[in-house]
């Protein structure tokens, strides 16, 4: 469990999006848009890690660099002790088998005129594994059990459209498992399925990587199932990690004004909150990553910011011990939420 | 399967799409049946053969204008039923039944036949009045095997038609009919009595047309030759002729449409499906790849896009021999260009498509993300643009054969309405010449525009993945 | 208090190739005055069917049948004809936000423009009135009048969908059905927006038919609940009734167990196994027995009543009939 799988540092993509051409005769600047601006972490083996964070925050970009499906601008990722930033065709091709994705929108994560067979079958023909056909399929079956898609025949000759969004999300998640991978990286998988079957996938991802010993990295804007399905969490707040720590201590003890406001806004099931108005830790919307705040980039929405959070250079991650790290100046001052 | 039923649920409901599937269906069963359903079996190999159309009368209308007219003018036809008996001499006569309903004679009658050697061979007619005309009587010498034998009774007869007037005729008024050139078959299908060569009534009925072989005399000393006389028929050269009458270089106008039918639908179907082919990867690479390379292709494209077809078609099917295959090629060359910019702007929003990302996170090459992902969602829209570019095609190869510079050895729509303005059939009021070949082009362009459309309007929703 | 919507055995059928969908099947509620009442349940389970069932408009294939009855302040909308509903229902009473509603602004033309044409389709009025009339209501749902010259891709979700409820709110209507208003946005968006919706209804003394499948979510918003499944009414309860205590309808308490809790760590979640039924040929007997975990015989044969447990809520489960 101590040992690390995946190391990002100080990772980094800036977007420049071409002018056009209108643009550029109106002298229009190039913006930098700062979709990811310096970030690091890693994930220990076996481990479930989540990535937390409001719309825009970056955390898909993230996933997709993790991924290797965008360059980074600077940063780098070491994925089992090695450096695999930048590699050659074939070193990618070694590391995308194994690390794998699963991504949010279940629908269209496959392509609609593949049967679920070919879908299935598509990672074990372009990494040329498991020797003939009638082998593959074999995997496939195997595969389509341990998403317990049963029985997994009737399921092979059906389109994606065939199925319910729980049982998509399960071929996805089968696509993934069939190259054995390490490592999955999970975009929001389960936030576009109904709430019945939400936790059936939760429940079926976490066998899964109970039974593979598999690591997740978990991409999500919502708290509630964090805390059901990781293990570490890190909160991302336009770019950047500014609190990260294990899933219990973040949620029970949050440090930082951003997740007391992310906390704060998780609905609960719970009676008599209905005439109640609720005060929310936050104001405003996530400015745009290309024009980032100066200073603490959080100040402006903060309630607790002063004009030193403004003006001070950027806080790094602190540690407040027990593996909790947080990126606020004013840590001590901060009323613990109840 | 279900898939296909419930495009066709929806493709039902649409009424023109299904005029245009009709029509394409009866074009395709017309093609395949073609040798049963014109009349010249070889007008598509010998269009140009003057010897195939030889016994057609020249410029003739549709038979179907006697509907119209109130004289009926004497169609074309084929005699070919016949009986054969043999007399006690041992020469053989071969009879023919032709039943005359018609008010202006036929232009003439031709003899047709093949044989070897020397045949002696006489020819009448009995009329339904029971006058028989000794139409002529010759012996061909030295025929080779098997040698096609043609005698026109026009020709043949005029001596035996004009003494058959003699019969009926004063003295003083058959001085008359000599100097005036009167028809041999007008005398043949005419009432025979005083005047009737002025003032022709037709005889309509039942006529015996006989074909007698005389056994030829042995030279001494020699055995009597053998007479090979075979397949004998008359084929009557009418005013009328054929479902879309005939040309002025006597060419069955029926056969020739149909026969142009194939290479319509063969210019068509080529070149869209390979153009539509071409263009539809073109567009989803330069989508695909964005960046450098879509500028790159941009660029050949804007060229391709903005050259005028038309001239260029013309320019290369004067320094080309003018094969139906080139022209094919050069349509292709100049319409791969249409369907990319479409399909580039589709390719582009695809491209976007999380199972094109999820493809890529898997670690699949590019030609497998362009061809087994990208390019299938794109069929439904290929077809419709294949659709829409047949007639096109189609017009094009019209155009440049109306130009004359066709292909020569097959026969195209274009091509009879080259011939057709060449042969000034506007001036001279030959309708049947120019309407029909340019009312199959519109046709066949509207079936597959239908069909495009219709095609379009049901497939292209499903572009949407969900 | 009076009511001042009810719905009686209100059945739609969507009339497909395949046979009649039936969406909803016999529903009737009713809704008072300023109440909010939530519509929970499984995707496919007949939530936005509802919404657009009391605006009459279903779409294409499908049909309110006979029988069916939606009594606003005290007149049947069902018998009258689309003119009537467009002049003195459609927004003028009710109006709707629709399920992705924020999605389905064209990119094209500006805010402000669309805001006009939405109220153009419900009521003619000059420009200049017409735009002072955005204005005030972009105020109202916190937006800058500016956002009136903006394209929708260059505002944030939750921006595009204060427009959306801005539109919706125009006429004054006395009721207003969010459909998924917050499914596509984030926990601190979706709880702005809630705010947002309680202060309106406030200022505008409002009544909400609130759509989401979340539970959690419904806890915060609605005071009563109805809890659907499958084209009909499962339960039916006030908010203390659904999450106060444990709710009676199995599938209720199975919802319930499947949200995952912020504050409290749970090794596994329940979850519900199986999927909605087919509704063009719904199990007999009660619609939910082929998922339940505690049936009877009865489940099998009989369709379960709504009947009245207690005050105000209603179950239908043979388990609760003595
Ligand atoms: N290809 C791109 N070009 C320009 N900007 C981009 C691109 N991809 C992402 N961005 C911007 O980067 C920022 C972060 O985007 P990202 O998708 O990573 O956010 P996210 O945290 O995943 O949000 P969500 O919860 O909405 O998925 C956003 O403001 C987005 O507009
Ligand atoms: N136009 C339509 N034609 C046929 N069936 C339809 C149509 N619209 C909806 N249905 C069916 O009616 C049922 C109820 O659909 P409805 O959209 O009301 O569900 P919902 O509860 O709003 O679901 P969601 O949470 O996915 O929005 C579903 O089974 C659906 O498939
Ligand atoms: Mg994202
Ligand atoms: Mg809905």
């Amino acid at each position: 469990m101590s040992e690390v799988l995946l190391e990002v540092k100080n990772l980094k993509k800036h977007f420049v999006p071409h002018l056009t051409l209108a643009q550029t005769l109106a002298g229009g600047k190039k913006r930098v848009i700062k979709a990811v601006d310096g970030v690091s972490f890693s994930i220990m083996k076996g481990e479930i890690f989540g990535l937390i964070g409001e719309s825009g925050s970056g955390k898909t970009t993230t996933g997709k660099l993790i991924m290797k499906l965008i360059e980074p601008t600077s940063g780098t990722i070491t994925f089992d002790g090695e450096d695999v930033t930048f590699t050659n065709k074939a070193k990618t091709q070694e590391y995308r088998r194994k690390v794998q994705m699963i991504f949010q929108d279940p629908y269209a994560s496959m392509n609609p005129r593949f049967k679920i067979r070919d879908v299935l079958l598509e990672p074990l023909i372009i990494h040329k594994m498991h020797g003939n056909r009638a082998e593959q399929i074999e995997r496939v079956l195997k595969a389509l059990t341990e998403v317990k898609l049963t029985p997994p025949e009737e399921f092979l000759v059906r389109y994606p459209h065939m199925l319910s969004g729980g049982q998509r999300q399960r071929t996805a998640t089968a696509r993934t498992l069939i190259l054995n991978p390490k490592m999955l990286v999970a975009d929001e998988p389960v936030s576009m399925i109904d709430l019945s079957t939400r936790a059936e996938i939760l429940h079926m991802m976490k066998e899964v990587q109970r039974d593979l010993g598999l690591t997740y990295l978990y991409i999500t804007h919502d708290l509630s199932t964090a805390r059901y399905f990781t293990d570490r969490i890190a909160v991302m707040y336009l770019g950047r990690i500014v609190e990260m720590g294990p899933a219990d201590e973040i949620i029970d003890n949050p440090i930082h004004p951003y997740t007391q406001a992310l906390i704060a806004a998780v609905p609960e099931p719970q009676a008599g909150k209905v005439d109640i108005i609720k005060k929310l830790p936050i104001s405003g919307e996530i400015p745009s990553p290309a024009n980032i705040p100066s200073g603490c980039r959080f100040h402006t929405r903060c309630p607790y910011a002063t004009e030193a959070c403004a003006n001070n250079p950027e806080p790094e991650l602190m540690d407040a011990g027990n593996g909790h790290f947080h990126a606020c100046a004013r840590w001590k001052e901060i009323p613990k939420a109840q | 399967m279900s898939q296909f039923m419930e495009f066709w649920n929806e493709f039902k409901r649409d009424k023109s799409g299904l005029v245009g599937l009709g029509i394409l269906i009866l074009c395709i069963l017309l093609v395949v049946f073609e040798p049963l359903i014109i009349p010249y079996k070889e007008a598509g190999t010998k269009w140009r053969s003057i010897e195939y159309w030889q016994d057609n009368s020249q410029s003739a209308p549709p038979v179907w204008t006697n509907l119209f007219t109130k004289t009926k003018q004497a169609a074309s036809a084929d005699l070919r039923d016949f009986s054969k008996t043999v007399d006690a001499d041992g020469n053989t006569i071969y009879q023919f039944h032709y039943n005359y309903q018609y008010d202006l004679a036929p232009y003439d009658l031709i003899i047709r036949a093949v044989g070897t050697g020397t045949i002696p061979l006489t020819v009448s007619v009995m009329r339904p009045d029971k006058q028989v005309i000794e139409l002529f009587s010759t012996s061909l010498y030295n025929l080779s095997e098997n040698e096609p034998i043609r005698i026109s009774i026009l020709n043949s007869s005029r001596d035996s038609a004009l003494s058959f007037v003699r019969e009926f005729e004063s003295e003083e008024n058959f001085g008359n009919i000599q100097t005036m050139s009167a028809g041999v078959t007008e005398i043949i299908f005419s009432e025979a009595k005083p005047g009737f060569v002025q003032n022709q009534i037709p005889l309509k009925g039942n006529y015996i047309f006989e074909i007698k072989v005389s056994q030829p005399i042995a030279e001494e000393g020699q055995e009597i030759p053998k007479v090979y006389f075979e397949e004998p028929h008359i084929s009557v050269v009418g005013r009328v002729s054929g479902l879309l009458g005939t040309d002025n270089s006597k060419r069955d106008i029926f056969s020739g449409i149909i026969a142009g039918l194939k290479w319509a639908l063969l210019i068509g179907f080529f070149t869209s499906i390979i153009s539509v082919f071409v263009g539809v990867i073109y567009g989803i690479i330069t989508a695909y790849f964005g960046g450098k390379v879509d500028s790159a292709m941009m660029f050949f494209w804007d060229y391709f896009i903005s050259l005028p077809v038309l001239p260029i078609l013309i320019v290369a099917a004067a320094i080309f021999k003018p094969s139906i295959w080139t022209l094919v090629g050069v349509l292709i060359v100049f319409s791969w260009a249409g369907s990319v910019k479409t399909v580039r702007s589709i390719a582009l929003q695809i491209k976007e498509e999380t199972f094109v990302e999820a493809a890529r996170a898997l670690g699949a090459s590019h030609g497998r993300i362009i061809f087994r992902h990208m390019a299938p969602i794109l069929i439904p829209y290929s077809f419709a643009s294949m659709a829409l570019a047949v007639p096109g095609a189609i017009i094009y190869e019209s155009t440049v054969s109306l130009l004359g510079l066709g292909d020569t050895t097959v026969v195209t729509w274009g091509q009879i309405l080259n011939d057709a303005y060449q042969g000034q059939a506007m001036l001279t009021g030959l309708w049947w010449w120019i309407i029909p070949p340019g009312l199959a082009i519109a046709i066949i362009g509207m079936t597959f525009a239908f069909l495009g459309f219709a095609l379009d309007r049901i497939l292209h929703p499903k572009l949407q993945t969900r | 208090m009076e009511n001042l919507l009810e719905v009686k055995n209100l059945r739609l059928y969507y009339h497909t190739s395949k046979g009649a969908v039936k969406a909803l099947d016999d529903v009737s509620f009713s809704l008072k005055e300023g109440e909010t009442l939530g519509l929970v349940g499984e995707s496919g389970c007949g939530k936005t069917t509802t919404g657009v069932a009391l605006l009459k408009m279903p779409s294409p294939p499908g049909r309110i049948e006979k029988g069916s009855q939606i009594i606003i302040d005290g007149t049947d909308i069902v018998p009258l004809s689309d003119k009537e509903i467009r002049k003195n229902i459609r927004w003028e009473k009710i109006s709707m936000v629709f399920q992705g509603a924020m999605n389905c602004l064209t990119p094209v033309y500006t805010i402000g423009r669309q805001m006009l044409e939405t109220l153009n389709e419900h009521r003619m009025m000059e420009e200049k009135q017409a735009v002072e009339l955005i204005k005030e209501y972009l105020g109202h749902v916190g937006l800058p009048p500016e956002v009136m010259n903006r394209y929708p891709h260059e505002l944030s979700g939750g921006m595009k969908q204060r427009v959306v409820i801005a539109s919706a709110l125009f006429l004054k209507p006395r009721l207003v059905i969010l459909d998924e208003p917050t499914t596509a946005l984030d926990v601190i968006v979706q709880a702005q927006i809630i705010n947002l919706l309680k202060e309106l209804k406030k200022t505008f003394n409002l009544s909400f038919i609130f759509i989401t499948h979340d539970l959690a979510l419904e806890a915060e918003v609605s005071d009563r609940i109805c809890v659907m499944y499958a084209g009909k009414i499962a339960e039916l309860g006030t908010n203390a009734q659904i999450y106060g205590k444990e709710p009676l309808h199995p599938y209720t308490q199975k919802l319930l167990q499947a949200t995952p809790l912020l504050h409290k760590k749970v090794d596994t979640l329940a979850f519900i196994p199986g999927t909605p039924p087919d509704l063009i040929n719904p199990p007999t007997g009660c619609r939910f027995n082929p998922r339940c975990h505690c049936t009877m015989e009865k489940c099998f044969t009989e369709e379960p009543p709504l009947i009245e447990v207690e005050p105000g809520h209603q179950v239908a489960c043979w388990r609760c009939v003595k």
